[in-house]
């Protein structure tokens, strides 16, 4: 286990990056070390730039610290103490205790909020140098050897540094110091590298002993993907996509998506569709680490009509979908939908989608209805006793009667086109038959064995 | 709103008695079209919202025929249906549809998943109509399966409408309509399958707090349905 980060207490008493536990205790004794991980630093320096991505477009991070302008934030707060309290409370709201400051310069701001929970440094460069004035070196910066030779200066704030004649601390102490003294003169230029906002929102963990079962895995993946809704609420967006890629024991990725109807901001239909997904397709070992990737999209607001059925929401449709789905098997939910064949029992399935909203007027109600099979999937083989003009009996697993009225034979064949991979052709003699249980069936002979198969009955 | 108060608001006594109160909105009662004008007759205006209702016969009844009616009737209004098939008995030639990309959501399930499929699709609201096909299923369905679809159903004012056999529902369905099929065929020459005449006769109609049953109802109607193929 090995130091990665540090506050500025532990720094100043010797604690630096890549040392170990032990080293780290020795360096400083009554050090706190908290175990964390690569993954929990990164999804905590991201979260901590969506706090910037709630105020403006583009966010600079630099460590534990990030930068960004809020000069066009002028017409929603009414003074820059405001615009300050509200970031704290961004941040709070997130789980950060964040120290915010407001400047006219990047080292400005950080040097303020490095002294101040929260603070506004006056714009004027004047004010500014008097409000950096009283505050001590080590604030303005963190090379040990910059502050050693200020002290030996005899210099002990921020006042006194940009009492010094620039020329000669550039001379003695290079552009480091010089930029120093310039920090504390607040001349500072150091530029201001802004990125726009990432992709895709990630959040991870890794855990400390494997996890096998869906359950457990299912709590963890709520926090995960509660703290990413969380910090995309905060840019007033939602989640399109999951991805979720885990980290398999002893070694191996199992990465999958979880596509989701509509743009969300719910966890419950997420963690849902997640743990249909993984319920239905297990990951193949224990799993180590969970990564959740989150697409941002904006909310689509929808206009409803007052006057027509809304039809089911989409977040929710998808979540009952996914179950049915897992009750039933996916090959058998969908919108049916007919098939270009000549084969009377083809039938398709596609994926549902609820009809728009605007629908037409109610039909006229109609005397006369069509008549359908109700299809026997696939046709059941039976016995046919046949007579002079047809089937005068028939027996299957559901059906013995004897036979009233037989239509029939229609021959039908097609499919000569195919090859026997795909099925071959067919040649079939099809008859309507009335049932002495009265019903009436249709069946049919297959011309290539002779056998007779039961399609269905007329209902 | 009362009355009085909806007369000294608008000032006209017709107009005041059509004000609905906004809370009576939420109220998903009244009739869905089954698409049959003789069966709408004999329902006194369709098939109940917000309840269960049931349809019942032997082979070759009609069953299938009706309950396509009145998907199609519900697509043709705009309204998401759902049909949940046991043994996936649809035939391609009698998908509903109400315009060109309308389309019920079918499910496909075993006689055990059926009450579990209907119980999920119900529960995801914004349904008008959810058409349960037991098929020939002749297991025994607990009264609490049943209770629990009709509490489900009266949440999200979705019609249920249960085709079986015989009848299953009892008292739990609103509506309940027995059918008799008689197979026509033309003898003029070789026999030919014309269709299928139907009688339907109402055993029980309208929700639990409609007014009774206007007597001038018929008790039985006669539909009558083609065969095209």
């Amino acid at each position: 286990m090995r130091v990665f980060q540090m506050n500025g207490e532990a720094r100043r008493a010797g604690v630096r990056d890549g040392m170990t536990a032990a080293q780290a205790a020795a360096a400083a004794p009554g050090l706190q070390i908290f175990r964390a991980t690569e993954a929990d630093a990164e999804a905590g320096a991201a979260a901590l730039a969506d706090v910037g991505y709630a105020f403006a477009p583009r966010v600079e991070r630099d460590g534990d610290r990030i930068y960004f302008a809020v000069d066009d934030l002028g017409r929603l707060y009414q003074h820059e103490t405001a615009i300050a309290q509200a970031v704290q409370a961004q941040a709070a709201r997130i789980g950060f205790g964040a120290r915010v400051a407001i400047a006219s310069s990047r080292g400005a701001a950080r040097v303020a909020a490095r002294a101040h929970e929260l603070a506004v440094v006056p714009a004027d460069r004047g004010a500014a140098r008097a409000f950096l004035a009283s505050l001590p070196i080590a604030l303005l910066t963190d090379d040990d050897e910059l502050r050693a030779a200020f002290r030996r200066w005899g210099t002990r704030t921020a006042g006194a540094v940009a009492a010094l004649p620039a020329q000669a601390v550039a001379l003695r102490l290079g552009t480091a110091g010089a930029a120093v003294a310039r920090l504390a003169r607040a001349e500072d230029d150091e530029p201001f590298l802004p990125q726009p906002p990432p992709d895709a929102l990630e959040e991870a963990v890794e855990l400390e002993y494997p996890i096998a079962e869906l359950d457990p895995l299912s709590f963890v993946l709520r926090g995960l993907v509660d703290r990413a809704l969380e910090r995309l609420a905060s840019r007033s967006l939602a989640c399109a996509e999951l991805t979720l890629r885990l980290s398999l024991d002893p070694r191996g990725l199992d990465v999958r998506t979880i596509p989701i109807a509509a743009p969300t901001r719910e966890a419950k239909p997420l963690i849902e569709l997640a743990r249909l997904d993984l319920a239905r397709r297990p990951p193949g070992s224990p799993v180590v680490g969970l990564h959740v990737i989150a697409l941002p999209a904006r909310v689509r607001a929808t206009q409803l009509d007052i006057l027509r059925p809304s039809g089911p929401a989409p977040n929710r449709l998808a979540v009952t979908l996914a179950r049915l789905a897992a009750l039933v098997g996916p090959e058998n939910v969908g919108a049916p939908t007919p098939v270009d064949s000549w084969r009377e029992e083809a039938i398709a399935v596609k994926e549902y989608a609820p009809s728009p909203a605007a629908g037409d007027a109610a039909p006229p109600s109609q005397t006369e209805l069509p008549l359908s099979l109700r299809r026997r999937r696939p046709p059941e083989e039976i016995e046919v006793l046949m007579g002079r003009d047809g089937p005068t009996a028939l027996r299957g697993v559901e059906t013995t009667a004897r036979v009233l009225i037989a239509a029939g034979p229609y021959h039908l064949s097609g499919e000569w086109w195919q090859d026997a991979a795909s099925g071959g052709s067919w040649a079939r003699e099809y008859w309507d038959v009335h049932a002495s249980d009265g019903a009436v069936y249709r069946l049919h002979r297959d011309a290539r064995d002779g056998r007779f198969y039961l399609d269905g009955y007329y209902d | 709103m009362s009355s009085a108060r909806a007369l000294e608001l608008v000032g006209d006594p017709e107009i005041a008695a059509r004000i609905v109160p906004l809370t009576r909105l939420s109220e998903k009662r009244g009739h869905r079209p089954t698409g049959l004008a003789a069966l709408d007759a004999l329902l006194g205006g369709g098939w109940p919202r917000g309840a269960l209702s049931e349809l019942c016969g032997a082979r070759s009844s009609g069953r299938t025929a009706i309950i396509r009616a009145a998907l199609v009737a519900a697509l043709a209004a705009g309204e998401a249906t759902a049909l949940i098939d046991a043994g996936g008995r649809l035939d391609a030639r009698a998908i509903p549809s109400g315009r060109t990309s309308a389309a019920p959501l079918w499910i496909r399930c075993t006689a055990d998943q059926t009450l579990k499929a209907a119980d999920l699709v119900i529960a995801a609201g914004g349904f008008g109509l959810v058409a349960v096909d037991l098929c020939d299923q002749t297991g025994r369905i607990p009264d609490a399966a049943w209770m629990r679809l009709r509490h489900a159903a009266r949440a999200q004012g979705t019609t249920v409408l249960v085709s079986a056999a015989r009848a299953r529902l009892g008292s739990f369905a609103a509506a309940a309509i027995e059918l008799t099929g008689t197979a026509a065929f033309l003898s003029d020459g070789p026999p030919l399958f014309s269709g299928l005449d139907v009688q339907a006769r109402c055993r029980r109609v309208g929700h639990e707090a409609d007014p009774p049953p206007d007597q001038s109802r018929p008790p039985c109607v006669s539909l009558a349905f083609t065969c095209r193929s």
